[in-house]
């Protein structure tokens, strides 16, 4: 039943579910067979390590699927399975998520001052698992960033593994106020796309002449010859309609995808970038006057991550700041990632869009998807628990999970811990403080219902804005 | 009787010497904090030759020697600083230079010494400036003519710098590198020998065919035991730069390694992987310092740890805490030094480890963060660092409690001599 409602998305939320169908497949076996027995058919990672399961979570798999009352089962930081009736081992590490959301970590681009304390990469010799930044992002959610390229797991306590990848992408410049870059680089990728033709031509031809000499490599740049083999990607930074409009044209010429950030007047040209398959990292509350010289659109429009989604664009979405800022105003840093999408919303991005913006959209444009930005069997492990709905401006992240290992508890830590305790944060067997000895238990299935019931009531009522209606996630 | 201080300026010269044959000395004070033995009142303590022969409550003391008798005193061993750069003013960079010793900066009979003479410091480790790994430490004493006569020890421990970055990292994982180069360099020359002395003499060589395997492991595991069996082998020498580390890993000598936050011992870790040696660690002191995040892991490892008496908070917040404490409490060996450089948090180093004890830490702990804990850290507990027989006769006179910050330095003793205080016999 719900898969059926979500294939029936567009075409690429099909893509992306068609990758979490076959976890969801195992469902039903899942209960029976032996729980390492699934995990056998993942390919890389071994049979080894510890178990770890959340349980009775609705689990948001940020692939559109949703799964209520579900169970994440994961072993070594892997996870197993997904769905309903798992069996779960008994050396497993439990955590009940009744009542909570479950997401996929969120995935923060350009993040400054938080995976290591001397910053300037190198981070698997300079990564600071201890560091107060980096408990305030995995409190924000955030369990991987990108510094200076670099795609860092926000591990606490372990320095080993942290670096996910290493400068996946090739910053280029294409502007229109350096037309002499621009021609230069018009004329690499000319020259590395001869290159390119002459080669496979020649490969071909090799296998009826073998004298023939191998086309020489000389003079082409190695870049741009990484950008068009898809070793690579090309990062551009641009804001302007010509600049983009330019890059659009040069991706669609030499067919590669460019991702562009700032992309400020992208909604002016979104079929044009949606057209070069491009991906756009902007800023959804950062603002820009219209030049007053121009009669055509230009300038920042709230609705700009939504047009460029409506048009293919794959959005991601970065805070004002890329640092973490405990001064000037609040809200802005990069601590505060969701509300940052929420303005997306409010300029109409759909929420599921938005929470793809933070999770697996930047984790594909550091080339890490394999690994983060969504809730799937053979992933990392990297869950947030949070009381609401991730892109509520209320909802508290209460647990952080990176590779099946809790790493902040909300209740336990010095940041938040004093804003909104979870009255269910007690086990249920607890003795509770507020009864004497010798009082009668209330009936038990009081607590649940309160904390299940009260936060998804509450937040239509207090928050109509901040909402569009189709919360249902629909792109059309 | 009484010795007037310039008769006393004549003794130590003498000590150096160790033909120089000394008359049993007999002290008798209130108070002795042995640091080993807890609380001795009215003790008696005997020395000879420059050595403590014997100490307790009341001995008897025979007719004919000396008596130093001072009912109102408190005696303590003499003061242990093994981690100082006192007297010496050179600068490096960040090199690896782990042969180096600080003995040539030594200038003696310079003030620093015998100023922190007459505050009871009676046994200094000085290490080599610079970062990365700058060499070993040298153990003095702070009185002398000549470098021969102060110095104690060369090799005292090494030095290590290490900060969470790539070029710490390297450092490490080089100096190991080299070592295990080293081991199989002597490896290989000793089956080259083997082969040849099986060459050369044949009956009782192919006798031991059957045993040659096991043979072979002893070998490797203990080479000692081969150079005795056949004393022609020798192994071949060396690298300077390599030998620190080969005692190192022998347990001959104890690096200390100078980190700053908890990401360093993490990296630290990283970069030592699976050998297995003892290290201690220098912590330096801040306002807010992130090491009880891995206080676990040091325990574990039974860590040495060389800190200031200063007390920090826990990051954030205005929670303070006591680390020294925290880390002598769960039984790691804690050595304390003076709070700054300069003499007066020299003089004032006994009253700062006395503000911990009032802040949670063992007072029993806190003597020995300033005597045998130290010595301990260059290897010099056999000799230095409590009051117990055998040991060398460094000695500090006390008006009081030695933790309390109005208690005055009476006198001191180095070497079984005084050397500052008025002394009636």
């Amino acid at each position: 039943m719900k898969f059926s409602t979500m294939l029936a998305r567009s075409a690429r939320t099909l893509a992306v579910a068609a990758l979490a169908v076959p976890a969801f497949a195992q469902e039903p076996a899942g209960g029976e067979g032996q729980p390492g027995g699934a995990a056998g058919a993942d390919e890389a990672k071994k049979d080894e390590g510890d178990w770890f399961a959340v349980v009775n979570g609705d689990v948001y798999s940020g692939t559109g699927a949703v799964l209520r009352g579900a169970t994440v089962l994961a072993r070594g930081g892997v996870i197993r399975k997904i769905g309903h009736d798992l069996e779960i081992p008994a050396d497993a590490k439990v955590l009940d998520a009744q009542g909570l959301r479950i997401y996929p970590g969120l995935v923060a681009l350009n993040a400054r001052g938080i995976a290591s304390r001397f910053g300037g990469g190198e981070f698997a010799d300079t990564f600071d698992p201890y560091s107060q930044n980096l408990i305030l992002a995995l409190a924000a959610g955030i369990t991987t960033v990108s510094d200076s390229g670099v795609a860092v797991k926000l591990k606490r306590r372990e320095v080993k593994g942290v670096v996910v990848r290493e400068r996946y992408l090739s910053t280029l410049s294409y502007s229109s106020a350096a037309p002499r870059g621009k021609s230069e680089l018009d004329a690499k990728f000319e020259a590395a796309a001869r290159y390119l033709r002459n080669y496979r031509d020649w490969e071909e031809q090799k296998k009826t002449n073998k004298d023939l000499k191998e086309p020489a490599a000389r003079g082409v740049d190695s870049t741009i010859r990484a950008i068009l083999e898809n070793r690579t990607m090309a990062r551009f930074n641009a804001a302007n309609r010509t600049d983009l409009l330019g890059i659009a044209r040069l991706a669609q010429k030499y067919k590669f995808r460019p991702i562009i950030e700032g992309a400020l007047e992208g909604w002016t040209v979104a079929d044009e970038l949606g057209r070069a398959g491009a991906y756009a990292v902007v800023v959804p509350r950062s603002r820009r006057d219209k030049s007053e010289e121009l009669l055509r659109d230009g300038g920042s429009s709230i609705e700009n991550a939504a047009i460029l989604h409506r048009s293919g664009v794959q959005v991601a979405i970065q805070a004002t700041s890329t640092f973490i800022d405990l001064g000037g105003i609040a809200g802005r840093d990069v601590l505060h990632l969701p509300i940052e999408a929420g303005f997306a919303v409010r300029g109409g991005l759909p929420e599921q869009a938005a929470i793809e913006g933070i999770t697996i959209v930047p984790a594909r444009i550091l080339g890490v998807e394999h690994r983060v930005g969504s809730i799937e069997v053979g992933k990392d492990c990297d869950l947030i628990l949070l009381d609401g709905d991730l892109l509520h401006y209320q909802a508290l992240v209460q647990y952080t999970v990176v590779d099946g290992k809790v790493v902040y508890e909300k209740d336990k830590e010095l940041y938040y811990a004093h804003i909104r305790p979870r009255p269910t944060a007690q086990p249920a067997d607890a003795p509770d403080a507020r009864r004497d000895k010798g009082e009668e238990k209330p009936a038990d299935d009081d607590k649940p219902t309160e904390s299940g019931d009260e936060k998804p009531a509450e937040k239509p009522e207090e928050a109509p804005e901040e909402k569009p209606k189709d919360g249902a996630a629909d792109e059309g | 009787m009484r010795l007037n201080s310039l008769l006393l300026s004549l003794v130590p010269a003498a000590l150096a010497s160790s033909a120089f044959a000394f008359d049993l000395q007999a002290i008798r004070v209130g108070r002795a904090e042995t640091v080993s033995h807890g609380v001795i009142e009215h003790a008696v303590v005997l020395i000879e030759d420059g050595r403590i022969v014997a100490i307790g409550p009341d001995l008897p003391i025979e007719r004919g020697i000396s008596v130093v008798d001072r009912p109102e005193w408190t005696v303590m061993p003499g003061l242990v600083l093994p981690y100082s750069r006192l007297g010496l003013d050179g600068r490096a960079g960040a090199e690896f230079t782990p042969e180096v010793s600080p003995s040539p900066e030594i200038l003696p009979r310079a003030e620093e010494y015998e100023e922190v003479l007459t505050f009871g410091i009676t046994t200094i480790g000085l290490y080599p400036p610079g970062n990365g790994v700058p060499g070993q430490a040298v153990a003095i004493r702070p009185k002398g003519e000549t470098l021969e006569e102060m110095r104690i020890k060369e090799g005292a421990y090494l030095k290590v710098y290490f900060r969470a970055d790539a070029r710490s990292k390297k450092t490490v994982k080089d100096a190991w590198a080299k070592v295990d180069e080293h081991d199989e360099k002597v490896t290989k020359a000793k089956e080259k020998w083997t082969k040849d002395q099986k060459g050369k003499g044949a009956k009782t060589e192919e006798k031991k065919d059957d045993a040659k395997p096991e043979e072979k492991k002893e070998e490797k595991k203990d080479e000692k035991a081969v150079d005795s069996k056949a004393k022609e082998f020798v192994p071949p020498a060396a690298d300077p730069k390599v030998k620190p580390f080969l005692r190192v890993r022998d347990g001959k000598m104890l690096p200390l390694v100078s980190i700053s936050a908890a990401a360093d011992w993490a990296h630290w870790l990283d970069a030592i992987g699976e050998r297995k040696f003892d290290f201690a660690l220098r912590v330096v002191m801040q306002r807010e310092l992130d090491i009880y995040e891995v206080h676990e892991e040091i325990v574990k490892r039974k860590c040495m740890l060389v800190m200031e008496p200063e007390l920090s908070y826990t990051t954030s917040t205005m929670r303070q805490r006591n680390l020294p404490a925290e880390f002598a409490n769960a039984g790691n060996k804690v050595v304390l030094i003076p709070r700054g450089e300069g003499l007066e948090a020299h003089e004032t180093w006994r009253a700062a480890v006395g503000e911990m004890v009032k802040n949670g830490m063992k007072r029993e702990d806190a003597l020995k963060s300033m005597t045998v804990h130290g010595a301990a850290l260059m290897g010099l507990d056999k000799d230095y660092g409590t009051l117990e027989k055998g040991k060398v006769a460094n000695l500090l006179f006390l008006n009081g409690d030695p933790l309390e910050p109005g208690t005055k330095v009476v006198a001191v003793m180095l070497d079984g001599a005084f050397v500052h205080g008025e002394v009636r016999q």
